[in-house]
């Protein structure tokens, strides 16, 4: 099954109708979608050091997730959200992109990532990071890291 | 011509300059890490504004919170100005001109002097409420002020392009 109905359908949208014509919607929204990038980035890179065990070492791990992943899944909301209405203004010229694609299956990854071994990990650290927290600090920086260069790529390509 | 313009004129001419902006892909990849790297410097420093401002992490002292970060703020920095730099060489002539690259000089002089005020005035008593849930509102101020003035960075850098 092809996904490309969809993206005809989003372009086809009040939405991508909108962002099609309209002369400063896409570098506004495109302003907000780094803006949330930026704390996205800035609070993963804070958990997985600590995973990592360079900083906030006397710090739980699960305090810091707590208050950290609250600030990550509303970056994300706000990034998935600002990303559809980006989408919209040249859906098709997506659906073709490579790099889109990587990034949307980097994306797709990262956060499955995040809400099972990531989570499970991370509440179950005591203090000191282990193998297995330094693994998945790895891990969720190379993903989120592609996301990125994925992402900068889609306008490049 | 004025002194300033005529100097970006000759960076714009430099060898260094023109193979920066004639070259297939570096222009793209400076200015990729130039992006990404807004979540080392910003991001990290975000995250100590949102501290001092109660928003996150109320229970961590706020010292705690910058020893971590500021190594982190600082190599940002390092990775943005080196490959801004770079970025400017390539397009210094055009850059002059562009209002949105005037907007984020200035913003950036300012953003520098936050700090500069922030640690040789409350900052100093940190012992006194580093602990506390919110800071004082010196300090409250400074991170607003902080997250105001990068994400006007960031718009105006992002804007750039688009002049």
């Amino acid at each position: 099954m092809s996904l490309r109905p969809w993206f005809v359908a989003l372009a086809h949208s009040s939405l991508g109708q909108f962002m099609q014509n309209s002369r400063w919607g896409f570098a506004a929204v495109e302003a907000v979608h780094l803006l949330a990038l930026t704390l996205l980035g800035g609070s993963v890179l804070v958990l997985d050091l600590r995973l990592l065990g360079l900083i906030l070492r006397r710090e739980s791990p699960r305090v810091l997730n707590r208050d950290l992943s609250r600030v990550l899944l509303s970056s994300l909301a706000i990034l998935v959200l600002t990303g559809v209405a980006l989408v919209s203004e040249e859906a098709l010229k997506c659906y073709y992109n490579a790099a889109f694609r990587w990034k949307m299956a980097l994306l797709a990854a990262a956060v499955l990532f995040y809400f099972t071994l990531y989570r499970r990990v991370v509440l179950r650290l005591a203090s000191a990071a282990t193998l297995a927290s330094r693994v998945t600090a790895v891990i969720s920086l190379s993903l989120w890291l592609g996301v990125g260069v994925a992402g900068r790529a889609i306008g490049l390509i | 011509m004025p002194l300033l313009q005529h100097i970006c004129q000759v960076i714009y001419d430099s060898q260094i300059g023109t193979q920066i902006r004639e070259s297939e892909n570096l222009f793209s990849i400076i200015e990729s890490v130039h992006v990404l790297a807004i979540t080392l410097l910003v991001g990290t420093i975000a995250v100590l504004d949102l501290r001092m401002l109660g928003v996150v992490l109320r229970e961590v002292s706020v010292t705690r919170i910058a020893r971590a970060v500021f190594p982190l703020t600082w190599s940002g920095f390092g990775v943005m100005f080196v490959s801004g730099l770079l970025l400017f060489w390539a397009e210094a002539a055009k850059n002059y001109t562009n209002p949105a690259f005037r907007i984020k000089l200035v913003l950036l002089a300012l953003v520098g002097l936050n700090p500069l005020i922030f640690h040789t005035t409350v900052y100093r008593r940190v012992q006194e409420w580093e602990t506390a849930r919110f800071s004082p509102w010196r300090a409250r101020a400074a991170a607003l002020a902080s997250l105001t003035l990068w994400c006007g960075i960031i718009v105006a850098g992002r804007a750039i392009a688009y002049f």
